[in-house]
């Protein structure tokens, strides 16, 4: 782990942080989605969500929150939404450290369950949730396809 | 963990809700549109929030580890004197605030600023009525021979000008006072109520969590459209520039910093378990956090006027700019936004009236000294009380008529006197010429 890192919660000031992460990922800058998603976690639970810093530098994040009475889960449900980690810093626990903070966050507003959803192609991140002690559970995710149909002279 | 909604008494409950139409008119309007700007929110309640949590052991100063105080009648009279002082100032800032943004609120030019800033001050009066449930909640007696009705009177009779912590009778000049107040002095507030959050007396303790939800969004309130106006401002838009901001920031961060208390003081508070920082630790830490809300605006700005850049390139440009005083394509360290040295217009607390400039230069005569700071004022704020008051008592000051400390306490001070109702309109104010000492929530 990096020496001077500090998990603290999600700020008004880690938005451009994070749209700095992101670019430097997916190669776009697009501070005002990274705006609009980073309040709503703050006008729901300006506790809930962390981020990683080092050196003053923003190296993590980790946005989700509490919900209940939703897919079927009437007790009070952590969900964990969105995980980023700088390049640079893999390998080096930030992910672990995030997600210890907020389960705690979680354990402390009485969750007993914490959920996420992850693609079966990402490898690495099911590894990262399997070694937290993720299992998979009861719930399956379901998908409906709403393209339009291809018209016949676009068919290849 | 859980979260319980209390009501004041009905007497009381309706008191603030006549306080409310009185000086936030467009409470219904929030109300009605509510869901267009806030769909995925809660609705607004008026009421008192106790989040009843696992932490009942005091967790700084001298009774560390033991018990949190339940009640005041557990604690002695002088922790208790403290406690009622931070809880009075607490309410007074929190019904101060919304007087001040009702003074410009219409003259916000985005819909979606206004509303989010009216928002804002509905949860002021809810953080208002919050600490009126504490008043109300427990047997004062201890500190005060005053009735509840008798305080809570008395913070709803105040006005801008008579407000226990001076920033809170400072007039507002446009819409621009709203958003940075909201980005600089509502960050005092969650510097203050995260310092409360561990508060010996549990109803305190209690009541912070929730508060401490409603304050993260005050701040984005502030910080949003600032970035915004950063971006356009960049593109040479006509409306809010980057000087008028620099203008409004300079007005406001030396009264923040000086909600703090003195800079000497603290160690009460600390001593008695009310807060885990002394004044001038966390005096600090929010100078520092400033900086970076500065630093996050001037980026905004760079990125929006050269777009080609990378986010490390225009962190580097700013570094040359700001660091180096360089001039780029054009932008020089006048385009961007400064930070006021810490000394700068002070008024209270250790640099109260020295004549510490912008950058940290010192002047030698105090009338050379007032030009170099109503040169970085915006033009509009000369001509209020607020500046001729402090310029009077600097040239006191000055010429040795007056001692500094002595001048910093002498902002003017109205008092209620005569009516003991909730809702009674018979108030008279008499001048008590000279501030309590030692009300600042900060102060010790």
């Amino acid at each position: 782990m990096t020496k001077d890192l500090d998990i603290h919660p999600l700020d008004e000031l880690s938005v451009s942080g994070i749209a700095a992460l992101d670019e430097k990922i997916s190669g776009t800058y697009s501070p005002e989605t990274w705006e609009k998603r980073v309040m709503y976690y703050i006008r729901r639970d300006p506790e809930g969500s962390f981020v990683a810093e080092s050196g003053g530098q923003l190296v993590g994040f980790m946005l989700g929150e509490v919900r209940s009475g939703e897919f079927g889960l009437e007790r009070a449900t952590g969900w964990i939404e969105v995980l980023g980690v700088d390049p640079d810093f893999r390998g080096q626990a930030i992910g672990r450290h995030l997600a210890e903070a907020m389960l705690s966050h979680f354990r402390e507003r009485g969750v007993e369950r914490v959920c996420t959803l992850v693609s079966e192609q990402r490898e690495g991140l099911m590894r990262f949730f399997g070694a937290l002690g993720f299992e998979a559970s009861d719930l399956r995710s379901l998908s409906l396809d709403l393209s339009p149909e291809p018209t016949s002279g676009e068919s290849s | 963990m859980s979260v319980r909604a209390t009501e004041l008494p009905k007497a009381y409950h309706q008191a603030v809700e006549r306080w409310r139409d009185t000086y936030l008119p467009d409470f219904g309007l929030l109300v009605e549109r509510w869901d267009q700007f806030f769909p995925k929110d809660r609705p607004f309640r008026l009421c008192a929030y106790r989040e009843c949590g696992p932490c009942g052991k005091i967790e700084c100063g001298e009774r560390k580890g033991e018990e949190k105080f339940v009640q005041v009648g557990e604690m002695g009279p002088d922790q208790a004197t403290h406690l009622l002082s931070a809880v009075r100032a607490q309410a007074s800032t929190e019904f101060g605030s919304i007087q001040q943004h009702q003074l410009t609120l219409s003259r916000a030019q985005d819909e979606q600023d206004q509303f989010w800033i009216l928002r804002m001050m509905a949860e002021e009066l809810r953080h208002g009525y919050q600490m009126l449930h504490l008043l109300l909640n427990d047997d004062w007696s201890k500190a005060t021979s005053r009735s509840g009705a008798d305080m809570v009177e008395e913070i709803l009779s105040m006005r801008t000008g008579s407000h226990i912590l001076g920033t809170f009778n400072v007039d507002f000049d446009s819409f621009v006072d709203n958003i940075v107040f909201c980005a600089l002095i509502d960050r005092v507030g969650k510097y203050q109520l995260s310092m409360q959050k561990v508060s010996a007396y549990r109803p305190m303790a209690e009541s912070m969590p929730e508060m401490l939800r409603e304050e993260a969004f005050h701040l984005a309130a502030g910080v949003l459209p600032l970035r915004r106006w950063a971006e356009q401002a960049a593109q040479d838009s006509v409306y809010v520039s980057m000087p008028l901001m620099q203008k409004v920031i300079n007005k406001w961060l030396p009264r923040g910093l000086e909600m703090f208390g003195h800079e000497k003081g603290g160690a009460t508070n600390v001593r008695y378990g009310f807060k885990p920082m002394v004044n001038a630790e966390a005096q600090q830490a929010y100078y520092r956090e400033v900086g970076r809300v500065l630093s996050d605006l001037n980026l905004r700005f760079i990125r929006s006027r050269f777009p080609e850049l990378s986010h490390g390139e225009a962190l580097e440009l700013r570094r040359r700019v700001l660091d180096e005083g360089e001039v780029v394509q054009g932008m020089g360290p006048e385009d961007l936004l400064r930070q006021p040295h810490m000394d700068f217009y002070r008024r209270r607390g250790e640099p109260a009236f020295a004549l510490v400039g912008f950058s940290g230069e010192v002047f030698e005569d105090p009338d050379l000294y007032l030009r170099h700071v109503l040169g970085h004022m915006p033009e509009t704020y000369a001509a209020g009380r607020d500046f001729k008051g402090y310029a009077d008592l600097l040239r006191q000051v000055h010429s040795g008529k007056l001692e500094a400390q002595e001048a910093a306490r002498k902002t003017p001070n109205l008092s209620r006197v005569g009516g003991v109702c909730p809702c009674s309109k018979a108030v008279r104010w008499v001048d008590r010429g000279v501030t309590e000492a030692g009300l600042s929530p900060g102060a010790s």
